[in-house]
């Protein structure tokens, strides 16, 4: 019997054992000491068929409950969108989904300028001229971001604001750690969630290697400071990295017109699906500076031509700075990243452009806008907790009744609607708070669903 | 020869362009006003403006101008290359697995959390380790977490002198970027003449510094460290811990286990060993698994089941733990594919593929052998395992034709080149990993078309130094490329107006 | 003028093991790679030059990046330019930022790296070959 993943069946196998002059398989593994030979089978479970899988994951997988079967108002890192349906078609493409690196440009210049177009669309978004192919996601790119200002600047501090994602501030820590930069926390407006710039002033000395904010910051409001912020940074030569939803970008400045010398972002709403979060995409942009340039980490497509000249093409470009090439010297250790879902978000923002972006951009604004209006006309609720313009995502706070969030989210739950991120164990000084998000996903009658069903568990009349 | 890739003209994107056209529908429009300064929003912003339909046939041509272990053979060494069963892309998809949230409540994700359970037990059992994360993104994250695994228990035991990780001169470039990565000063050892590591030389190499050895087995040559035993023992009794790359793990599944070799800290390609696809350099997974004295640094959360509640859980309550390695659980839609083929396969089944996969390597090694113009330069009196690294050094004396020559020209074949220049301790390599999933008739063409390329070498050198011609473009200037480097259509134009 | 096979060995030049020459210029030192070391690194598309003031010392087993006068790229590799002498860097050439090629086409004139102050020459000279012993260190690699 053959195996339907292996041509050679057992015979075609026997011959060509005999062909190379071994007596049985087992003179294959005479090198593995007999001492460390595993003498009995792996204990997995026996071999499955296709179907048998299928039924087999399928119900496992039908514990879950997808976002698309229930409400729910949950982004803080990843963020529920359409996924256009000829975005998944087309990276299901098996040319694109089977290759591995492209090594040989000749053979691979579909990838790399799909992979060319992405770092373009992605520089267009975030205002400046460089991105490279992919990051492991939005946390690791920041731990990469940080690395980056210290090898370009020398220096050994990364201030961060405080209200960062805790998520990516314990990666960044983890990533920091190597070269013993240490990130340092700023603090906030407690009105209006902004950035003590008091306090950045302070601490800007000629240790700082780089200074990070989130716009859209974690908790969805906009940092308004931008051009404060960044001239501080610079007057202290240290660089100015800004981290994005890629999506509030079609509304908003890009962080490129406000001073940031590099840019991070998770890449995910792009036409990836969430997917429990991941894969994620990692965006990494910098300013087209030859210093910065060459210490990007990861991979970078760029545009040539062919022998003759003229013939354009593309291929990986500045390797040198890469782990195979350079070794312990590389930028980052980075080989795989997440290629597959950079060229989907270059489908995605091509299908998008410009109008199609601003206007996904402002209706999730939009959205949220109204889901805030709606939480705050309930009594003991607030929303959001910062005197601040939000994009998508928001706080709301209630203290003001007598019910947590988490008593709250159970009751939702039982409505098939799933609350918001509860926030007391990352920043125990908001209190009773949840991060929610609303994007395109959400219809104004969902919105007045999640109104009435709080209404209705705060013990207000419908 | 009857390859030829497709060769469109294809414009880039941007170029293709026209205003007004736009390839997606909103669900409806915004009725709230927006409550954002004017001076917050941007003025323009040039993406391109094309139809579905045009942006569909602009990316179905690229497709068509890439190769894939679909389009053919892909002997990239090191990379393993193998079929991916289409079952895994079907599964990955489903709404239950795509369309979940990482911070849904648990109740609503138990079906996610119980595969990652499985997959888990699956892994650690595979590799002879106590516990697995799911977490690393890619291999070199894995590699990466392992370093800091590394200096989290050197520090628990308060032994803070322990500087350096030793790797092999043969070690992929990602294990030396690693171990700087995480602060470690990085110690190479050379190999013996059997290709294997100089044990006397790592002797020397090991002290109170010693912090780890990374080391992959079978070896970038495909050859088996047989001294595994005296290797492990000689880094244990210097205090330092043994890392396994595993990135040739298809060579030894169901024969030994990098745990049982002692190891302390292994990884795992899912996208190699576990045929998940590569997709043009990325999404991958890079799990690692540990020996119980590592496990309470892993990262957190690690998902764990209550048997009283019935219920699996994120633990993040795990004083120890080095904390976060990137947002969330693991690159969860891979997990779900190298799930699915553990089961496919089953424990039965991954034994045949490595013996499937090592019998292929030993047919190309035994019929090139044969061949004028390429040679082995290590030990050659044994088996390999899932790869062998052929020199072409004979042919480059005898006919100038390099490796990298015969590389592009089997492009020409239909064939993907194989990983050329690599591992560095071979001259002029040609690193070959046909996998499990080749028939014998295709391994016979690749051996062939080897042979013809010395011929041809000999009485048309030219041939093979102006390839390829039957891909999408020929050789690039990459030289223009890396020095006047254009990485954006913005920049593109910027030097177009100059 | 020497020639080893293809490359050229100027005279009145000093050269160390590891490829670089160093030509005297009273109480300074020019640096560069000589026309064997371009030639086996290909087409260099990045010179990585060292900072003003920095203090390097002669190139000798094994290698630490002190001994580093910064780095010659091609596409596909990175070569290490080693201190063929002990001292301080006085001065670089700037040129290569634009032009790296120049370390092609002109390994021993336009495509010099670094000028050098230097510590102890006198000394360190001695560890050098002069443009004949060089040649022959050439035919035997």
């Amino acid at each position: 019997m053959g195996h339907p993943y292996i041509p050679n069946t057992r015979e075609i196998r026997k011959q060509m054992l005999r062909e190379i002059g071994a007596a049985s398989i087992d003179e294959l593994f005479t090198d593995i000491p007999p001492k460390i030979r595993l003498k009995r089978e792996l204990k997995l479970p026996p071999a499955m068929s296709e179907l048998e899988v299928k039924r087999h994951v399928q119900a496992i997988l039908a514990k879950n409950k997808p976002f698309t079967q229930m409400l729910s108002f949950l982004g803080g890192g990843v963020w529920p969108h359409h996924v256009p349906a000829h975005v998944r078609s087309l990276v299901q493409r098996s040319e694109f989904l089977t290759s591995y690196t492209p090594y040989q440009p000749e053979a691979s210049q579909g990838m790399l300028q799909a992979l060319f177009e992405y770092q373009s669309m992605i520089a267009e978004l975030v205002g400046l001229e460089v991105a490279n192919s992919s990051m492991y996601d939005w946390a690791t790119a920041l731990g990469e971001a940080a690395l980056m200002c210290a090898r370009v600047t020398r220096r050994k501090k990364f201030l961060v604001p405080k209200l960062i994602s805790p998520e990516r501030f314990s990666t960044l820590q983890n990533y920091a750690s190597g070269p013993g930069l240490e990130p340092v926390k700023i603090g906030y407006d407690r009105t209006t969630g902004q950035l003590n710039l008091d306090q950045l002033k302070k601490e800007m000395s000629q240790d700082v290697a780089g200074v990070y904010i989130e716009n859209p910051s974690y908790l969805g409001f906009l940092e308004t400071q931008v051009d404060e912020i960044a001239a501080a940074t610079h007057k202290a030569g240290a660089l100015f990295v800004v981290g994005v939803n890629p999506i509030s970008l079609g509304l908003l400045k890009p962080p490129g017109d406000y001073g940031a010398d590099v840019v991070v972002g998770e890449g995910q709403p792009l036409g990836n699906p969430v997917s429990f979060g991941g894969p994620s995409l990692g965006i990494f942009a910098c300013r087209g500076e030859l210093k910065l340039v060459r210490q990007v980490p990861g991979r970078l497509i760029g545009m040539t031509t062919a022998l003759d000249g003229r013939t354009r093409g593309y291929c990986m470009v500045l390797q040198t700075r890469e782990q195979h090439i350079r070794r312990e010297r590389a930028t980052s250790s980075i080989c795989t990243n997440e290629a597959l879902c950079a060229v989907a978000a270059a489908i995605y923002l091509a299908s998008l452009g410009p109008r199609g972006l601003h206007d996904l951009a402002e209706l999730c604004t939009s959205n949220a806008s109204y889901t805030m209006k709606k939480l705050n006309a309930i009594k003991g609720l607030r929303a959001p907790i910062f005197d601040a313009p939000h994009f998508n995502e928001f706080t709301l706070n209630c203290d003001d009744t007598r019910v947590s969030i988490q008593k709250l989210n159970a009751g939702l739950l039982k409505r098939v609607i799933q609350g918001g991120k509860p926030l007391r164990t990352e920043f125990p000084e908001l209190g009773g708070t949840a991060l929610l998000c609303t994007t395109e996903l959400h219809s104004r009658e969902d919105i007045d669903r999640l109104a009435s069903a709080l209404k209705e568990l705060l013990g207000g009349r419908r | 020869m009857s390859y030829q890739q497709a060769r469109w003209i294809e414009p880039l994107i941007f170029e293709l362009s026209k205003q007004g056209r736009v390839g997606w529908a909103l669900p409806g429009k915004p009725r709230e006003r927006i409550n954002i300064p004017k001076e917050l929003l941007r003025e323009k912003l040039e993406l391109p403006e094309l139809s579905e339909p045009e942006v569909v046939r602009h990316y179905t041509r690229l497709s068509q101008m890439n190769y894939g272990i679909d389009s053919g053979f892909y002997p990239l060494g090191s990379c393993t290359m193998k079929y991916n069963p289409k079952v895994c892309e079907e599964l990955a998809a489903l709404e239950t697995a795509s369309c979940i949230h990482p911070n849904q409540a648990e109740e609503t994700v138990q079906g996610a959390l119980e595969l990652m359970f499985r997959l888990e037990r699956f892994l650690a059992e595979i590799a002879g380790v106590a516990r697995v994360s799911l977490q690393p993104s890619a291999g070199a994250h894995g590699e990466f977490i392992a370093m800091l695994l590394t200096h989290a228990y050197h520090k628990s035991k308060r032994d803070d002198k322990r500087d350096q990780v030793i790797v092999p001169d043969s070690a992929h470039g990602t294990n030396p970027a690693s171990a700087a990565m995480a602060g470690y000063e990085v110690v190479t050892v050379p190999s013996n003449a059997r290709g294997r590591v100089d044990l006397k030389a790592l002797k020397a190499a090991v002290s109170e510094r010693t912090a780890a050895l990374m080391l992959t087995n079978p070896n970038t040559l495909g050859l088996f460290e047989d001294q595994i035993i005296d290797i492990a023992k000689v880094v244990h009794d210097a205090g330092g811990l043994l890392f396994y790359d595993g990135a040739n793990l298809n060579g030894i599944l169901g024969k030994t286990r990098p745990g049982d070799m002692g190891f302390d800290i292994v990884h795992f390609n899912l996208h190699k060993t576990f045929a998940t696809p590569h997709g043009g350099g990325g999404p991958g997974a890079g799990p690692i698994g540990v020996q119980r004295e590592l496990e309470k640094f892993l990262p957190v959360p690690v998902v764990e089941y209550d048997r009283k509640r019935k219920r699996y859980y994120l633990d993040y309550n795990r004083p120890h733990s080095i904390g976060k390695v990137r947002a969330f659980y693991g690159n969860f839609g891979v997990l779900v594919k190298a799930y699915a083929y553990i089961l496919l396969m089953g424990a039965e089944g991954l034994n045949e593929v490595t013996e499937a996969a090592v019998l292929n390597a030993n047919y190309i090694m035994h019929k090139l052998l044969g061949v004028e113009g390429y040679e082995l330069k290590f030990d050659a009196s044994g088996p390999c395992k899932h790869e062998v690294v052929f020199s072409t050094e004979p042919l480059k004396r005898e006919t100038g034709v390099t490796a990298r020559d015969v590389a592009k020209r089997l492009l020409d074949h239909g064939i993907h080149a194989p990983t050329y220049y690599f591992p560095p301790i071979v001259p002029e390599a040609l690193m070959i990993e046909p996998t499990e999933t080749e028939s014998r008739e295709e391994l016979d063409r690749f051996v062939v078309a080897l042979n013809t390329m010395a011929q041809e070498a000999r009485s048309n050198p030219e041939k093979l130094r102006s390839a390829p011609m039957a891909t999408a473009i020929g050789k690039l200037d990459e030289v223009k490329a890396s020095r006047e480097p254009i990485l954006s259509w913005r920049a593109h134009r910027k030097l177009a107006k100059k | 003028m020497v020639k080893a096979g293809d490359y050229d060995v100027p005279d009145g030049l000093y050269y160390s093991r590891e490829h670089e020459w160093v030509k005297l210029e009273g109480k300074l030192v020019r640096v560069g790679v000589t026309d064997y070391a371009q030639s086996k690194l290909g087409d260099v598309v990045y010179v990585e030059l060292p900072e003003v003031g920095k203090q390097v010392k002669q190139a000798a087993e094994p290698k630490i990046k002190e001994m580093e006068l910064g780095a010659v790229e091609s596409i596909k590799a990175v070569s290490a330019v080693y201190s063929p002498l002990s001292g301080a860097v006085k001065e670089i050439n700037a040129a290569l930022q634009e032009r790296p090629e120049l370390v092609n086409t002109s390994p021993y004139n336009e495509g010099w790296i670094c000028v050098l102050k230097l510590s102890a020459l006198e000394a360190e000279l001695k560890q050098l070959m002069d443009a004949k012993a060089y040649a022959e260190y050439l035919k035997k690699l």
